[in-house]
């Protein structure tokens, strides 16, 4: 029926417009509308045609609207799709036709060329549209992604910056998803983009050059000479470009190793002792040199160890262009660790072990998780910080403690951080198409965008930490969600690996509802929708649920949702209702067994996933953990037996004076133990500010056990009133689920009598 | 009525295109071009096929030219000037502009070659004080009767389709048009129309293009490897168009890739033309008009004057030199001094008349020209042969007849097997009625007029009752959001086909008015016939107690025994229809039997007479309606016995 009506409405060009709009939401209800001897396929197939006919029409609007809505039909066949970039009708679809409707005929050789029209029609807007539609109809089809492509490299040469800005995304897009087979005729087209005008358009075509992977040498020098063009041209990009040379080098170890061979001569110094290392080539190729090691692939131990001596004189200048990466001092540890063993097999081995937790999303290995790795033993003793991500917290929670102030209104941050929630969107879609992998690759490209955003501006700390904290949410339960709704059947290795998903899960939501404050209501039911959402997911699966607990955790979350519906007058949403209704539903008829998965996969129909708009500045709830003075040469006393005291230097940054907050340590996996934290009793040293508080906390550790020297991991978590906890209760600890608002910090205590002996020894 | 189309050029070939449209009674001179490869009469279109008295005047109610090239507008000065044609000429503004450079640079080109002088400087100038310039989407009122609107068609600059109308019947003459934009021009753009009639180009009647960012990508590599290495590109090109697109081009491209080789312009009439289209900024893309207001596209940046003393100057450039296909003047300079060098780069347009200088370039890759008897030029400079063409191509072609979808279409300006392959594919694919008449060729297609007919208020009154009907429809839908089981769902839907019957009455000397069936008698004053079927029918009698009392027996059972018998037959046999006793007659909706006691009833046959003795007559009678019912009933009479 929508097809008779779009073929009804297209004969009158103000009457599309309409249609267009109807279209795309009827699209879905499409398959109740269409005869029973059609399947799915077919229909989705016959409406891409009939707006595939619409695309000619003589009226701007209907053209957009055409275009907009082809974008958004999912399923189509590739012959179909293949179509759409030819004008000439292909030989497969010569006789094909769909007759949706009794006395209705429609053939593909309507759609004919239909993105070839678009892509060069008259009205930028009309061209963006066709550009972006290409974007999600690529993700379906290698074969119509390759053909996009050429279309893609041609529109490089687009008179309008914004389309060629758009075609790079699309591009982008593909690489993403896999999709992107760069051949040789492309590439020229491609790297003369690196020479455009426009910062803009450099920039992101390096972006995908930092994913792309060539299958062939020749076309690896290609990029590596277009870079090196670039760099000649336009000097002011260096930061990026090396930044662009270290992804793409370590992309292809093999070649890289190769053209650094070749180029060995030039990076060598001059006659006379003097190094020539003046030219920014040099710089380029040390960047391209030092990438390398961290390369997947094994053989790559040809790298002379003294072009990293070299790169350590360019310290400076190649820091700054990988700072998205490391930071200067990992950098330099890096590079004098490769350069001091003749062999470098030793950073190979460090750095390959270090890379095992990225390599499972190694198409995309520019995820800044990299970093954490590198996080190299040696350096503990310099400065007494035991992880560079908590480093990196430190550093930050100083910025931070100048003050914060409110984001600004129009700040370009909550511009491109909604951009990230609406991207977000987006990729949800492709999880309830059941493309888990891909939303996953999209989301994690997502993270991997907001981690190289600036958080130097008052208030957008907290901003950054809660986007990313939010993209952790839903990769996660893109995840799960992937996991449950996929696969028919839980094989018995897939409960493990669900249990697993899920604990990650819970804590990811723990963290994002109770570790920032400053949300408003709208935004915090946002984030509540999805812990109803993780809710219902575990009760949909009866193999992992715990009943109980989940429901419980149900009905407190609706319970505060209404609170907040109430509160702010804020109308609940389709889905928040259905969860309503059926729980109260379940309530009376609470004779019944009251799991009934069924009925909570029904609900999760419901849920589709809003689009995050931030408009408060959220801030991080975070505290940081020290012990001054203390590390494994320089342990505290304790007498075995006898309650030993952890002086504990305590920062803590947004905490309420009212939240409950416990210092957990534990020595070992085997004993556990909390001790309170009372804020009221706390005297600010300082004039006390609200937002951060500096104090020291003197945390008793009963328990000390009969050895010589032990060593306990401390942390500070916030209770979460809403989780109760079900588990075995510690006593005395608390009783709701905890957030750790800092990561553990080592702690070394050693026998006095050792101790001193130990002093007197030094 | 009907729509007359004499082709007077461009009919099954390129050139002079001229067509005079005869449409309920106006007739329009659409284009009146000359031919480019002819110089005697052939040149121009026959205008004596208009009027044998050369009386044009009365003959043609307006002549309309669509666009500005030679094979569009050559013959326009001859004919007003020379034939003596002094009514109006429409054309677009832009048109107005630029067409008097085209012919005076034809006319001096003329000079030069030592023909003929058709017209003169004077003649042009005469000529164009009759033209009345249209806007685009215009409505012009040539006089009461006559509507004409030009729409937009790409191309040129000023190019348009034509849209003209007589009291009912429509027709648009496309001219030349292009359905995809380029760096200047816009796609050509028209509303949904009613026609009867569309006369379409078809030049490209079996091509079909790639996209047009291949053809810039292959231009701009060339231009830009040549330069890269050090070389000088010459662009041989008109004044008008094409220059301006290529230029549009390497601006752009110069201005991203950050060039800083000179562009230049050779003098004169290229410099004349940017002005014009400076102020014609309003007939060009929508790309140069959004960015007007900052940067107007044709104040090319990188664009230089060019001098005799740089040909030889040291250095890449890139020079636009007149006329095209080199036939002479300063490009054919210019190329005689790059040439030789195969560091240079010359482009050569998609087509080259032959003969020319371009026209030898393309044909194989010579390495020597001659010039002339003395002259001969070394050629080892690279050739790019541009594939840029103003023109749609053949899905272009089926697109825009698609969406007009007119009631018949004529092909023009094309050639002759091509476009009979495009006209089978527009009858098989569009169901459109095709001509593709040659020159001097007249087609006729019937015109459409309009009769408004008034409607009786019975009529109307019987169509506003509805007309339902009901049919369930049942079907099992799974992704029903609101209803929380699945289940299946049985519809009742409703239609409700509104189909009236009326009568189209026209009398003399009144509106033509549609009326109820059952107003006619009235309107006509006539009383209600109605046709009656009678028929009698003799049934023979089962002879039961008394052989001898057969004459007895029309008096021993009296007529409603009879009837009532029959009346037990025809239940038993007959299914349908209620079969109602009246006692003296039985009836079967209009069908009515009684005994017929007259000997010479004039409804017997006589050759039923025989044994009349034993048979019992019944006269019949039955209107047409139930005429299938009323031989059922007869046939079962006949067959069977009392």
């Amino acid at each position: 029926m929508v097809i008779l009506m779009i073929v009804m409405l297209s004969r009158d060009a103000t009457a599309v417009l309409l249609s267009c709009s109807v279209t795309q939401r009827t699209m879905l209800d499409l398959q109740q509308f269409a005869p029973e001897d059609m399947n799915k396929q077919d229909s989705s197939d016959a409406v891409f045609i009939q707006l595939g006919c619409m695309v000619r029409d003589m009226s701007l609007d209907v053209r957009l609207e055409a275009f907009e809505a082809l974008g958004k039909i999912g399923l189509v066949s590739e012959d179909i799709l293949l179509q759409t970039l030819s004008k000439k009708v292909l030989g497969i679809n010569k006789d094909k036709a769909y007759k949706p409707i009794e006395g209705l005929d429609i053939s593909v050789s309507a759609v004919a060329g239909a993105y070839i029209h678009g892509l060069e029609d008259e009205f930028s807007e009309v061209r963006m549209s066709a550009c972006y539609s290409l974007r999600t109809l690529t993700v379906f089809s290698l074969r119509f992604a390759c053909e996009a492509l050429n279309l893609m490299m041609d529109m490089l040469n687009d008179d309008s910056t914004v389309i060629r800005l758009q075609a790079l995304d699309t591009i982008h897009h593909m690489a993403t998803s896999d999709h992107l087979k760069v051949e040789k005729i492309h590439i020229h087209r491609f790297l003369s983009v690196l020479v455009d005008s426009s910062s803009v358009i450099r920039s992101m075509t390096r972006k995908i050059l930092k994913l792309a992977k060539l299958p062939q040498f020749e076309l690896f020098k290609l990029c590596i000479d277009g870079l090196l063009g670039n760099l000649e041209i336009y000097p002011q990009d260096e930061a990026d470009v090396l930044s662009a040379l270290f992804h793409f080098g370590r992309n292809h170890g093999k070649f890289t190793v190769h053209i650094i061979e070749e180029v060995a001569p030039e990076m060598e110094p001059a006659s006379g002792g003097k190094l020539s290392f003046d030219s920014t080539r040099v710089a380029a190729f040390l960047v391209l040199a030092i990438s390398a090691p961290l390369s997947h692939e094994k053989d790559v131990s040809a790298i002379p160890p003294r072009i990293f001596s070299y790169a350590v004189t360019w310290l400076g200048r190649i820091s700054y262009g990988l700072s998205d990466i490391m930071n200067q001092e990992k950098l330099l540890a890096y590079l004098s660790e490769c350069s001091r063993s003749s062999t470098i097999s030793l950073a190979d081995f460090k750095i390959n072990e270090a890379l095992l937790t990225v390599e499972g999303d190694a198409s995309i290995p520019l995820c800044s998780k990299v970093d954490s790795p590198v996080s190299m033993p040696f350096w503990k003793d310099s400065g007494g910080i035991s992880d560079y991500h908590h480093q990196e917290f430190l550093s930050l929670g100083k910025s931070a403690a100048h003050a914060e102030y409110e984001l600004g209104e129009h700040s370009e941050l909550r511009k491109y951080v909604n951009l990230i929630f609406k991207k977000v969107k987006d990729s949800w879609s492709l999880v309830e198409l059941g493309c888990t992998t891909e939303a996953c690759k999209g989301i994690r490209a997502c993270k991997e965008e907001v981690a190289s955003f600036t958080t130097e501006s008052p208030g957008s700390f907290g901003a950054v930490a809660f986007t990313l904290q939010y993209l952790q949410v839903i990769e996660m339960l893109a995840k799960v969600w992937g996991h449950l709704r996929a696969t028919k059947m839980l094989n018995p290795n897939g409960v493990g690996k669900l249990e697993l998903l899920f604990a990650k899960l819970d804590r990811r939501l723990r963290e994002i509802s109770n570790r920032f404050i400053g949300l408003s209501k709208g935004e915090e039911l946002q984030i509540l929708d999805l812990v109803l959402v993780a809710c219902l997911l575990r009760l949909s699966k009866v193999e992992i649920c715990c009943c109980n607990a989940a429901m419980k955790l149900l009905s407190s979350t609706v319970a505060h949702v209404e609170y907040l519906h109430k509160e702010g007058s804020i109308e609940p949403s389709n889905f928040v209702t259905e969860v309503k209704k059926s729980l109260h539903d379940a309530d009376s008829s609470s004779s019944s067994s009251s799991c009934q998965p069924l009925l909570f996969k029904k609900l999760l129909d419901s849920f589709s996933l809003q689009q995050f708009v931030l408009y408060g500045t959220p801030r991080s709830v975070h505290a940081e953990l020290a012990v001054p003075g203390n590390d494994s040469e320089n342990p505290l006393p304790f007498i075995p037996g006898i309650p030993a005291s952890i002086p504990l230097a305590i920062t803590l940054h947004n905490v309420l004076t009212e939240s409950r907050l416990w210092v957990r340590i534990s020595m070992g996996e085997e004993s556990t133990q909390f001790v309170f934290l009372d804020l009221n009793l706390i005297r600010n040293k300082k004039r006390s500010i609200n937002v951060v508080r500096e104090f020291t906390f003197v945390a008793p550790f009963y328990r000390t056990p009969k050895a010589v020297s032990f060593t306990v991991r401390a942390s500070l978590g916030l209770e979460c009133f809403r989780e109760n906890v079900d588990r075995v209760k510690v006593f005395g600890g608390p009783k709701c689920e905890l957030t750790y608002l800092c990561p553990e910090k080592e702690i070394f205590l050693c026998k006095s009598t050792e101790c001193k002996s130990k002093s007197a020894f030094t | 009525m009907a729509i007359d189309c004499l082709v007077l050029g461009a009919g099954q070939e390129v050139g002079k295109s001229c067509m005079v449209v005869s449409i309920n009674g106006k007739r329009i001179m659409f284009d009146c071009g000359m031919h480019m490869g002819y110089t005697d009469s052939r040149r121009y279109p026959d205008f004596s096929l208009i009027s044998k008295t050369g009386d044009f005047d009365n003959a043609l109610t307006c002549v309309i030219v669509t666009h500005f090239h030679l094979d569009h507008i050559g013959a326009l000065p001859y004919f007003t000037e020379v034939c003596g044609y002094k009514g109006p000429i429409y054309m677009t503004y832009p048109t107005k502009a630029l067409a008097p450079l085209m012919l005076e640079d034809y006319r001096k080109n003329m000079d030069r070659r030592g023909e003929d002088e058709q017209f003169t400087s004077d003649h042009i100038a005469e000529c164009m004080k009759k033209v009345i310039p249209v806007d685009l989407k215009q409505t012009v009122q040539v006089d009461k009767d006559l509507q004409i609107r030009a729409y937009y068609a790409g191309h040129v600059i000023g190019a348009a389709m034509f849209y003209a109308k007589v009291g009912d019947a429509a027709m648009v003459y496309t001219g030349d048009y292009n359905m995809t934009p380029d760096r200047h021009l816009g796609a050509a753009q028209i509303d949904r129309l009613q026609l009867d009639l569309l006369i379409t180009e078809s030049t490209y009647a079996t091509t079909i293009r790639d996209s047009r960012y291949g053809r810039e990508r292959e231009f701009l590599k060339a231009v830009h490897n040549c330069v890269a290495a050090g070389g000088k590109v010459l662009i041989p090109t008109f004044a008008l168009g094409r220059a301006q697109e290529l230029c549009i081009l390497l601006e752009d491209y110069w201005e991203r890739m950050n060039l800083k080789v000179p562009i230049y312009f050779s003098a004169g009439l290229t410099i004349q033309a940017n002005m014009y289209y400076k102020m014609l900024i309003n007939w060009t893309s929508q790309k140069i008009k959004e960015t007007y207001a900052t940067h107007n596209a044709f104040d090319f940046k990188n664009v230089r004057n060019f001098d005799r003393s740089l040909i030889n100057a040291p250095g890449p450039c890139v020079l636009f030199a007149t006329p095209g296909m080199i036939v002479g003047g300063f490009s054919l300079e210019v190329f005689m001094q790059w040439a030789p060098s195969e560091n240079n780069l010359v482009t050569l347009p998609g087509y080259c008349v032959a003969g020319t200088i371009g026209h030898k370039l393309m044909s194989g890759k010579p390495t020597k020209i001659d010039l002339d008897k003395d002259t001969q030029i070394n050629v080892r400079c690279q050739i790019h042969q541009l594939s840029f063409s103003p023109h749609t191509d053949a899905k272009g072609i089926m697109d825009l007849v698609k969406f007009l979808s007119p009631k018949h279409a004529i092909l023009v300006h094309g050639e002759k097997p091509k476009m009979a392959t495009l006209k089978e594919r527009i009858q098989s694919e569009l169901g459109i009625q095709c001509y593709c008449p040659a020159n001097n060729e007249t087609v006729t297609i019937p015109s459409t007029h309009y009769v408004k007919a008034d409607a009786s208020g019975t009529f109307i009154r019987s169509c506003l009752n509805p007309n339902f009907k009901f049919s369930t429809h049942s079907s099992t839908d799974k992704s029903y959001l609101d209803s929380n089981k699945s289940k299946a769902v049985s519809r009742l839907s409703v239609s409700d086909d509104r189909a009236t019957e009326g009568i189209l009455v026209v009398e003399k000397g009144k509106k033509a008015k549609v009326i109820h069936q059952d107003e006619i008698l009235h309107m006509l004053g006539e009383k209600k016939h109605e046709i009656q079927f009678a028929y009698c029918i003799p049934m023979p009698m089962a002879r039961t107690e008394d052989l001898s009392s057969t004459s007895h027996m029309l008096c021993g059972f009296d007529k409603s025994t009879l009837i009532s018998r029959l009346s037990m037959i025809l239940s038993d046999e007959l299914s349908e229809g209620n079969i109602l006793d009246l006692g003296e007659e039985l009836q079967v909706e209009s069908f009515r039997v009684s005994v017929c006691s007259s000997d010479n009833c004039p409804h017997r046959l006589s050759s039923s007479l025989q044994n009349g003795s034993e048979s019992v007559f019944f006269c019949c009678n039955w209107s047409v309606a139930d005429e299938k019912l009323a031989w059922k009933i007869i046939s079962i009479m006949k067959n069977s016995t009392l």
